[in-house]
């Protein structure tokens, strides 16, 4: 199958999340709502969103891990002409691994997004813990620190003057997320989080 | 100040083990380190990686540098030797690389240069029954600060027609881990290091349809050199 429509398959889930996430996923989570009581809510909506997210960011992630992989063995997996060439920096010894551990950046993300997969499923199904701010800063914590991350992994993109379509998929997924986290802080500091209970009672 | 900050800390930690919110954490837990070892299997199943580096069996480190072909410097990519689609038992006759880093002032390598010479030369002509074998010198300045026309010089007094590499500023040899000169590598067509001689047992090389260390015959821990390395690589699993 092409590169491209494996990746298109990544970036369907994480546009369906997106979705979600916003205002018109009201009516997309009609769908789930005698499922996922939950997802009538907005707060369970934006949850729900953020775990399509992460899924998409997990999987785009393992998918750079498999390509890392396969490129070692002397395959080609995402080669071209054009300034799209996944192999040209997955496949780069100088610059596929994490400088500080020496891994590759596929399972770096991986990790990353295993973490922010379990922050979500934790708040989604305790909303009302004492920790559930705790978890959201987690999360906003962790998306943030993600971006000096992206940032360095973009300098490589600009000094090889190559864009990895599977490593931008996955920035871009880190920053959705970060966004998330920061729409669910901003809910829990209003009345918007448990509108049925008024915020001084949560407290 | 400081121990209630320790107290609040620890009563909250203790709050997070056993109030019930634990079994929501735990649960989450549970379903995402499924996920994430589910992610690891697939890739653990679906691919063989090998590791980049100068160790039998590892990738060598590709590189892009000037060299001398006998018209000029010109720029050079080592990846535009390998045949990555190469297995040992492949109908074509890709050829192998034998890589050489040398210094100009290195007694050593002015002892062997000749030889070498005639090894590029013997590897690739009609009479040998093996695979061709490229000659690749890399020339650092590991002992001095040598110019290009010395490097020149060295190549024709001991008539090296093959490719010399400029590494002066040892940039390739750092990459290769070479710390010594001469330093010899002799490299599958796919790229892979099928011997090294500054291996601690250098006795040893990669047999490709094994995937596995293999020792070569008749040495058992003596030096080898470059040439009985190809003569024993570059034969093992011919035939078969």
């Amino acid at each position: 199958m092409n590169e491209y429509a494996i990746l298109s398959i990544h970036g369907v889930l994480i546009l369906f999340g997106v979705l979600l996430m916003t205002p018109m996923g009201s009516s997309i989570a009609a769908m789930f709502h005698s499922r996922y009581p939950s997802t009538t809510t907005r707060r369970g909506q934006i949850l729900a969103g953020m775990m399509f997210v992460c899924l998409g960011g997990f999987t785009v992630s393992a998918q750079t891990l498999w390509m890392h992989n396969k490129l070692s063995e002397g395959a080609s997996v995402c080669s071209g002409d054009t300034i799209l060439n996944c192999d040209g920096l997955i496949g780069n010894a100088a610059y596929n691994t994490d400088p500080l551990l020496d891994q590759p950046w596929g399972l770096i993300g991986m990790v990353a997004f295993t973490l922010l997969m379990w922050f979500v499923i934790t708040i989604a199904k305790e909303p009302m813990s004492s920790e559930t701010p705790l978890f959201i800063k987690g999360g906003l914590g962790a998306t943030i620190a993600g971006l000096p991350v992206i940032a360095l992994l973009v300098s490589y993109e600009i000094k090889e003057g190559l864009i990895c379509p599977f490593c931008t998929v996955t920035h871009i997924t880190n920053v959705i997320a970060l966004i998330g986290f920061f729409m669910l802080f901003k809910m829990y500091e209003s009345d918007n989080w448990a509108p049925e209970l008024k915020k001084s009672s949560r407290k | 100040m400081h121990e209630n900050g320790f107290a609040k800390f620890g009563e909250n930690m203790k709050s997070m083990l056993h109030d019930q919110d634990a079994s929501a954490r735990s649960d989450a837990g549970i379903i995402v380190m499924s996920m994430f070892f589910a992610g690891l299997l697939v890739v653990a199943f679906t691919t063989n990686p090998i590791a980049s580096g100068t160790k039998i069996g590892e990738r060598a480190p590709e590189f892009t540098a000037d060299a001398y072909n006998g018209n000029g410097w010109n720029s050079f990519e080592f990846e535009s030797l390998l045949d990555k689609s190469w297995t040992w038992n492949s109908s074509e006759e890709s050829p192998w690389i034998a890589v050489e880093f040398l210094d100009i002032d290195c007694g050593y390598c002015k002892n062997s240069a000749t030889e070498v010479g005639e090894w590029a030369q013997m590897y690739s002509a009609e009479q040998w029954p093996g695979p061709d074998v490229v000659f690749v010198a890399v020339a650092v300045g590991f002992l001095g600060d040598h110019t290009r026309a010395e490097v020149l010089e060295f190549r024709t007094q001991y008539n090296n027609n093959f490719l010399y590499v400029d590494d002066l500023d040892i940039s390739i040899a750092e990459e290769w881990e070479v710390s010594a000169t001469p330093s010899y590598f002799l490299v599958q067509p796919d790229g892979i290091v099928a011997w090294n001689s500054n291996e601690a047992t250098n006795s040893i090389g990669w047999d490709p349809k094994e995937e596995a260390s293999t020792p070569l015959n008749g040495f058992d821990d003596g030096y080898v050199q470059l040439n009985e390395a190809i003569e024993q690589l570059t034969m093992l699993n011919r035939g078969e």
